[in-house]
């Protein structure tokens, strides 16, 4: 299935480079590999079965810098984008990006406006977020044959929980788990993280496993690191754990506990070409069909409620995706929900403070 | 009673719950919107005027910028509060829950509308600004504020002022601590001073409402969220008991620095309306090196229940920078209350205990969460003469059994201490500087704040000096008096005259010989308390009352009428505190 998808997509990327220039084209920027298949079956085949629009891809690997505006308007490499929620935010502000119009937005099934089936954060001033997904704690289930970590504090808990943590080499998740870790409210960690209290704390608890940590950089090699045993815990991304475990069968199990979500969030660029075929795009995507469908392939969070509730077995193996999502009604798991704000107002300063405590740590 | 009398009663008390229960539910939810808009501008401000670190940080690549805003800041912030309260708030002070307590407990006319809104006013502006004072004493006071439109209702309820007020107090306290039994009581301890039935259903329906805004509708954070596994030792329950011991010699160190502060700010040649702003420029330039002690500082509250997150001397210097800025601040004129920063002083206070206990390491314990809740409430709760109300905050927010024992072991020893040193509240010694004191009991506060005048007459037997007796005799019989008022021919009361002194001698006798000029006297300030007992140990029914200026007489004063205001007062209470509905 996934390597159908992949040949399906680098066809059809031969094809369209062809046909490039083509009046009803549109061109969607966006993240590659599993992501990218899921969304081709979901979304752009659909789309392009029925408004015979051509789609083509450019792909995309966050930040804002490939939005930069050109002299000439109209003459964006690309038409519709799939923002991180932080990048939305930022491009938003430097305006790159366009105004959203809600109204383009179609209703639920059942005649609910989108306004209301939309969850609450997801209408942002230049998009609207389509799914959210996680970057999640998991362990190799091999490692631990009697008691499983369960919580965060187990993450940074060396003696109960012996072995090497494969860790994003950034300044980001691993600053919210070391907070939770100290059993801090999810919605009060971004205000203690503001001080330098609350750093101190994140050190402390960082400097609890300083030795015990394998760097990670793509977001394929923490599956990889467990899956070859050389970590017996990483973060990671749930939809890539869920491949893993799904596809390939390696014995990966995602923590519930702390779950750190952010949102994906479609825009339409600023100098788009077709502003009119992206808002066409946007709307067919965000439908709740397609947002279900899509669902149903990857477990990423539909960010409407009629989308949720159409949420059922994986396309291929029976599994029941709804337990899978990063957001689920059912689980009671703290959660952090990503301060895109902060983020972008402490790059330097949380970037800072990673390296000294790097540094610190080879001398 | 026939049955129409009995069919009317029923009508009426009918009548009566279901407008008391409406007014507490419209009470409720007005003070509720209006204290999350007040909570919320904080929250705005503080964003916007770099106060909260979650701005702060995001700023501190650019640290000059950032150091300018935090002396600046709390400066600006403090001319203007200066401005505002000293041109726009009657008293020329900001307002708080002791005008709350005496507007009930005397049932006397609040404070324009106008100086009530200017006041919360300028206590949004203060904690905005980052002034170290707290926000449920202002929030108290909008509840207040409320609570008394409900007297422009005309509605023929006795005593619904006090009745509206609590239940906007209730509100109030229940909507900023999402806590809503906490606040039904608090509204019972501090404001009423009473748990009659006819009070208990507006309060509880408010307190309800404001709950059902912070929580179910706007899905308000709580104060604070701790996990607490349990009390581990039972010995720990004596160290629960010391902190509440040491907690109330803190409770009162802080209200007497307070006081002190006011009197020593009172008499400093700095003008009124520039006194928030020195001390604003003071807690400025202290927050440069020491930023946990700007506003509410909700982050060094959570940190205080962290194992290890201060240190023992770093606690020690926040404590103490905390005491002096907010002693500074409320002192000097920034509008706002004491109980945040005192909450922020106790729990820091708590978790200092429970380092101290972890550096000695000759006992287990159960780690810093319970000391330091501990040392919050029994710092707290002497401060604002609220035991109960405090053990229910505990328990409201924690929603945890062990730490709301514990919690009341150490509130109860703190207030048996500080009531015994101090008083009951720093609100209570306050009103007793302003003449009304609680510790008196309800009825004596009253009597004692009541001024003489309300019963003064100015009507009376009025004799010269030179008067035969004969006629003082006739004409007090005549009158159907037993004493009268000597004066001078310059209007000075020289003496009383009773009718029995004019008995023996012969009736031509010149009153200068009988009458008695060792009378006693009252001023225009005397209270009917104080009338009460002078008569008690003078034999005559008539006392003057002379101007404590001019010494001029201004009328005088009958025994039975400051009798007859004691059962007054006497029954109001009796009334309030039993009246079922």
């Amino acid at each position: 299935m996934n390597r159908y998808s992949v040949l399906v997509l680098i066809g059809l990327l031969f094809w369209h480079s062809v046909s490039f220039g083509k009046d009803d084209e549109l061109i969607v920027s966006t993240w590659g590999g599993t992501y990218e298949a899921a969304q081709n079956e979901a979304y752009f085949e659909p789309f392009m079965q029925t408004h015979d629009i051509q789609i083509n891809l450019k792909s995309y690997n966050g930040g804002i810098t490939p939005l930069q505006l050109s002299d000439n308007p109209g003459i964006a490499t690309f038409d519709v984008i799939d923002l991180t929620e932080s990048d939305a935010l930022a491009a938003c502000d430097n305006r790159l990006i366009a105004e959203f119009d809600r109204s383009i937005l179609l209703p639920a099934p059942d005649g609910t406006s989108a306004r209301n089936d939309f969850v609450g954060d997801s209408l942002f001033k230049c998009g609207i977020a389509h799914l959210s997904y996680a970057t999640v704690l998991a362990y190799d289930d091999r490692a631990f044959p009697n008691e499983k970590p369960n919580s965060v504090a187990d993450f940074f808990d060396i003696e109960k929980f012996p072995g090497k943590r494969a860790i994003q080499r950034t300044p980001k998740g691993i600053l919210e788990w070391a907070m939770l870790s100290y059993n801090v409210p999810a919605r009060q960690i971004y205000d203690l993280l503001s001080t330098e209290r609350g750093f101190k704390l994140v050190t402390k608890r960082l400097n609890q496993i300083r030795d015990h940590i394998v760097w990670w950089e793509s977001g394929q090699e923490p599956v990889e690191l467990l899956r070859d045993g050389k970590v017996v815990m990483a973060s990671g991304y749930n939809g890539r754990f869920f491949e893993a475990r799904i596809n390939q069968d390696i014995p990966i199990t995602i923590i519930n506990d702390g779950q750190f979500l952010e949102l994906g969030v479609w825009a339409i660029h600023r100098q788009a070409r077709r502003p009119d075929l992206a808002a066409k795009f946007i709307a067919f995507a965000t439908s709740t069909e397609r947002m279900a469908a899509f669902s149903n392939l990857l477990p990423y969070g539909p960010t409407r409620q009629s989308a949720y509730e159409r949420i059922g077995l994986h396309a291929s193996t029976n599994v029941s995706m709804r337990e899978h999502l990063p957001v689920s009604e059912y689980t009671s798991y703290r959660r952090i929900r990503a301060d895109s704000q902060w983020y972008s107002g402490t790059e330097t300063i949380r970037n800072r403070w990673f390296d000294d405590w790097l540094n610190s740590a080879s001398e | 009673m026939d049955d129409n009398e009995r069919d009317s009663k029923y009508y009426g008390v009918v009548v009566t719950i279901l407008l008391l229960a409406g007014l507490g539910c419209a009470i409720g939810v007005v003070v509720s919107i209006l204290a999350i808009g007040f909570l919320e501008g904080i929250s705005w401000m503080n964003a916007e005027f770099l106060i909260s670190p979650h701005e702060r940080i995001q700023l501190a690549t650019s640290p000059l910028l950032l150091s300018l805003a935090t002396v600046m800041v709390p400066a600006v912030g403090g001319l203007l509060v200066g401005f505002m309260v000293y041109y726009f708030v009657s008293v020329r002070r900001p307002l708080g829950p002791p005008d709350t307590i005496l507007v009930v407990q005397t049932r006397g006319t609040p404070h324009p509308l106008g100086s009530g809104l200017m006041s919360t006013l300028a206590a949004m502006i203060s904690l905005g600004c980052g002034a170290s004072v707290g926000q449920y004493g202002p929030l108290v006071y909008l509840g207040t504020l409320v609570g008394s439109l409900a007297n422009h209702l005309k509605l023929k309820i006795p005593n619904v002022q006090a009745i509206c007020i609590a239940s906007g107090v209730a509100a109030a306290i229940a909507v900023s601590f999402n806590a809503p039994i906490a606040g039904m009581v608090f509204a019972h301890e501090v404001i009423l001073r009473h748990y009659a039935v006819k009070a208990f259903a507006p309060t509880t329906v408010a307190a309800a409402m404001g709950f059902i805004f912070a929580n179910v509708i706007f899905d308000r954070p709580p104060l604070f969220l701790v996990v607490f596994e349990g009390v581990q030792y039972g010995y720990e329950f004596i160290l629960f008991a010391i902190i509440g011991i040491l907690g109330a010699f803190l409770a009162v160190g802080f209200s007497k620095g307070i006081l002190a502060c006011q009197k020593y700010a009172n008499r400093s040649r700095i003008p009124v309306v520039f006194r928030p702003m020195f001390a604003g420029l003071v807690l400025g330039l202290i927050a440069l090196q020491i930023p946990d002690i700007l506003g509410i500082g909700q982050e060094s509250l959570r940190f205080a229940t962290i194992d290890g997150a201060f240190e023992i001397s770093e606690l020690t210097l926040i404590i103490i920078a905390k005491i002096a800025v907010t002693i500074l601040c409320i002192g000097f004129g920034f509008a706002g209350g004491v109980f945040s920063p005192i909450l922020l002083i106790g729990i820091l206070f708590g978790a200092l205990f429970g380092g101290i206990l972890d550096e000695l390491n000759l006992i287990g314990h159960s780690g810093v969460v319970p000391y330091a809740i501990c040392g919050m409430m029994a710092a707290t709760s002497p401060v604002i003469g609220a035991p109960l109300a405090m053990i229910l905050i505990v328990f409201e927010l924690t929603r945890n059994y062990d730490l709301t024992t514990a919690a009341m072991v150490a509130v109860v020893f703190s207030n048996l201490i500080a009531s015994r040193i101090f008083g009951r509240s720093l609100f209570d010694v306050q009103l007793s500087a302003r003449g009304f004191d609680l510790a008196l009991g309800r009825i004596n506060a009253l009597i004692s704040y009541d001024s003489i005048t309300n019963v003064m007459q100015t009507e009376y037997a009025r004799f010269r000096p030179a008067d035969k007796i004969g006629k003082v005799s006739f004409q007090l019989a005549h009158i159907g008096r037993t004493a009268g008022v000597v004066v001078d021919k310059d209007g000075f009361a020289v003496g009383v005259v009773h009718i029995g002194d004019c008995a023996g001698p012969p009736p031509t006798t010149s009153l200068e010989a009988v009458m008695n000029r060792e009378t006693i006297r009252f001023n225009e300030n005397t209270n009917i308390g104080e009338a009460l007992e002078a008569f008690r140990q003078s034999r005559y029914e008539v006392a003057p009352v002379v101007s404590s200026q001019t010494r001029q007489l201004l009328g005088v004063v009958f025994e039975s009428d400051v009798i007859n205001e004691y059962r007054n007062v006497t029954d109001r209470i009796r009334q309030e505190e039993n009246e079922p509905v």
